[in-house]
């Protein structure tokens, strides 16, 4: 091995890791360790002229490590090591040490934080001077695709693929495409049909050729890798079959939020307070009457039910507090004498037209009166035998600061969206991550926002997040735009970072065999000696910690590498102590 | 110098780190004394590294997967907690107090229950006061 010459790069990033750690001292004090040839600090080492810095050093200074101090590898890492890779080295030959997230945002002592972030740029100097160069392997594409979801979304992105004359197995767990929309009256904010949106794209996925619908259909495992999967599904109809395909889109949406779990709302006690959901199927049939069959003159439309609200869900549903107001001129056109009384918390219109649509709306005579969302939720109760009207809701009206009794004859519920009981086994099945309100994780919330951590894994619509209509289906034919680019490539770079088994080393014990999650280990009986094979591999380095010989090599994450990176890390903390 | 308890966190790539990643984001503070080492999946976690970090002077380790069921790797974490309970056995062998060595599951959502954690860490160690396992292995290769 020719002898390491390291560059060393720390980033300000702006005043974030500037401001908490002294990054020209953390650059000044590592130029002085063994194989470190050339140190330097920077404003933004991910902006074109940063990158350009280090492939200038590389040509220049003959360095064949670097290190890159800056955010969080998961943030750039792949950003860097495309850099390194244009100046000729081998990407892997490079390591970041994380000085934003888990250094320079969390602490608050100027001093502690530099002495961290010097360990931390210790350790992967360490670190580097193992890295050893791995060669890229790609994997052909099989231009089939899975989506998981008959939804708008889901039918979008099979219909941009499947236009691309590329095939689509769309797998919906109910009896029916459509999703969510198919069961909207009206859009908002231009107050257009959902139906005559939605039964087009309905008709057009069922008859494409290129699209093969399973309707009452789960997923039940999926195998393989980017390019390469292989699904066991379970028809009702057809039993359980197995599919190949290259890449996977996840839309399988939201569902709407029970509100029975809200005892304020007495949901299931009244039968004149509905939700939503149950409000558009009112409105689809074109019959607005009560429970009693009478034609409701007072109608409360509450909003934010099981949104924004510890005890419930934390996160804003987002597309609500329009459908709310979509409901005032669809009430007011079937009933144009009614009373709408709009109870919200916080009026949310930000939205292209949606501002708008909320000033249309406030001349449609009705009365907006704000509770506290924090406070004490609106109470909904019977009305007296002498009120003259069906139930009455006691609440403290915010603005006013007044306490209020408004009559009502309907209270439509504005429902949160919330994640299906199942989700769990789909991002299981996946390979996805979940986030703390059940919503799908991407790969970058900002520059990636419908990839995920596992590639050819895409994910679409309201999984991702409580969004419209615009949103979804933006989303949805951004991933068919990813999925279309990775066919017409037909190869894609996998992972390097496998396991690898020393022959000589190997005792033939098979552990590795037993542990390996996707039995990509396999026991040569001629050879006495396990063998990985590398494209079933997923590289999580379990069989390497299990071998009791110590022949197993997980790459790049080497026990070399690592015991490094411990000596390192604490060389200067555990010093000053 | 005051006791400073040093922490060595062995985080996996997809639900800890990304916890710890969080915490960042979400601007909590927790206590400077921690270093992270960034691991694909808890079950490449090997013993030696948990005895090297000890021996390099570190006051305590933290081993935080994905929780059971989550794993990235179907059941990394599983193996991860199997090896965890024999180390624990180990390290109490050696001399270690057992509160040196934690195994905790961080969600990629948990930033602010990694930053407790952390904050909770240190305050046991901060009663435990410093490890003395490095310096006996110290002296020990010496006489050696």
């Amino acid at each position: 091995m020719e002898e390491p010459r390291i560059g060393v790069y720390v980033c300000w990033c702006g005043t974030n890791i500037a401001k908490m750690v002294d990054v020209e001292q953390v650059a000044a004090e590592v130029s002085k360790l063994p194989n470190v040839a050339i140190s330097k600090s920077y404003k933004y080492m991910c902006s074109d002229p940063g990158q350009e810095l280090i492939i200038k050093d590389i040509r220049g200074h003959k360095l064949n490590r670097i290190v890159v101090a800056a955010c969080s590898p998961r943030i750039h890492e792949l950003t860097f090591r495309k850099a390194v890779e244009k100046a000729g080295i081998n990407p892997y030959l490079f390591e970041m040490a994380n000085i934003r997230e888990q250094d320079s945002w969390v602490h608050t002592d100027r001093t502690e934080a530099t002495t961290k972030a010097l360990d931390l740029v210790v350790a992967a100097i360490r670190r580097v001077r193992f890295h050893e160069p791995l060669q890229k392997r790609s994997v052909n594409v099989d231009p089939a695709t899975l989506i998981i979801g008959g939804g708008i979304s889901g039918m979008t992105a099979a219909l941009e693929i499947a236009n691309a004359g590329k095939k689509v197995y769309l797998v919906e767990k109910t009896d029916r495409l459509g999703g969510q929309v198919v069961k909207f009256d009206l859009t908002f904010p231009h107050l257009s049909s959902a139906h005559q949106l939605i039964k087009p794209i309905i008709q057009r996925t069922g008859n494409h050729p290129n699209i093969e619908v399973f309707l009452n259909t789960e997923i039940r495992e999926v195998t393989g890798y980017i390019g390469n999967f292989k699904s066991t599904v379970e028809s009702q109809t057809q039993g359980t079959l197995e599919l190949t395909f290259g890449n996977i889109i996840a839309a399988v949406g939201l569902k709407p939020f029970d509100p029975s779990k809200i005892e304020e709302y007495g949901y299931g006690r009244f039968p004149d307070v509905i939700t939503s959901l149950e409000f558009e199927g009112m409105l689809a049939n074109g019959q607005l009457l009560t429970k009693y069959g009478k034609e409701p003159r007072n109608i409360a439309i509450i909003h934010c039910v099981g949104s924004r609200n510890k005890k419930y869900h934390e996160y804003c549903s987002r597309t609500c507090c329009m459908a709310a107001l979509k409901y005032v001129h669809e009430i007011r056109a079937c009933l144009p004498d009614a009373n709408i009384f709009e109870i919200y918390a916080d009026m949310r219109a930000y939205g292209k037209g949606h501002e708008e649509f909320y000033a249309l709306t406030t001349h449609r005579q009705i009365i907006f009166l704000m509770y506290d969302q924090q406070g004490q939720l609106p109470v909904i109760r019977q009305a007296n035998r002498n009120d003259n009207c069906n139930m009455v809701i006691e609440m403290d009206e915010k603005l006013s600061g007044e306490s209020v009794e408004v009559p009502v004859d309907m209270v439509i519920l504005m429902v949160n969206m919330e994640a299906h009981d199942n989700v769990k086994e789909v991002v299981r099945a996946i390979g996805v991550s979940l986030c703390g309100n059940q919503f799908f994780i991407e790969k970058h919330p900002k520059l990636d926002p419908v990839a995920t951590t596992t590639g050819g894994v895409f994910i679409v619509g309201t999984c991702q997040g409580p969004k419209d209509i615009p949103d979804s289906v933006a989303q949805a034919r951004a991933a068919a735009a990813r999925i279309l680019a990775s066919i017409a490539q037909g190869s894609v770079a996998v992972e390097v970072t496998t396991a690898s088994v020393n022959e000589l080393l190997c005792c033939g014990c098979q552990t590795c065999v037993k542990v390996c999650p996707y039995s990509a280990i396999s026991y040569n009986e001629s050879k006495h000696s396990s063998e990985v094979n590398e494209v079933l591999c997923k590289g999580c380095g379990t069989c390497g910690s299990a071998c009791p010989a110590g022949a197993i090599t997980s790459k790049h994450f080497t026990d070399n590498q690592i015991l490094a990176e411990i000596e390192g890390i604490m060389s200067l903390s555990y010093k000053g102590a | 110098m005051s006791y400073r308890p040093t922490i060595v966190a062995f985080l996996c790539n997809w639900c800890a780190y990304t916890g710890a990643d969080l915490a960042g984001t979400s601007r909590l503070h927790y206590a400077p004394n921690i270093r992270i080492i960034r691991v694909m999946c808890s079950g490449r976690i090997e013993p030696t590294f948990i005895f090297k970090a000890f021996q390099q002077g570190a006051d305590g380790v933290l081993i935080c997967g994905c929780h059971p069921g989550d794993c990235h790797y179907h059941e990394g974490n599983y193996k991860c907690l199997r090896r965890f309970k024999l180390i624990e056995k180990y390290i109490a062998q050696m001399g270690i107090e057992k509160e040196r060595l934690q195994l905790e599951w961080i969600s990629a959502s948990e930033g602010k229950q990694f930053a407790e954690l952390v904050n909770s860490m240190t305050g046991t160690l901060l009663t435990l006061g410093p490890a003395k396992i490095s310096r006996s292995m110290e002296i020990q290769q010496l006489n050696q």
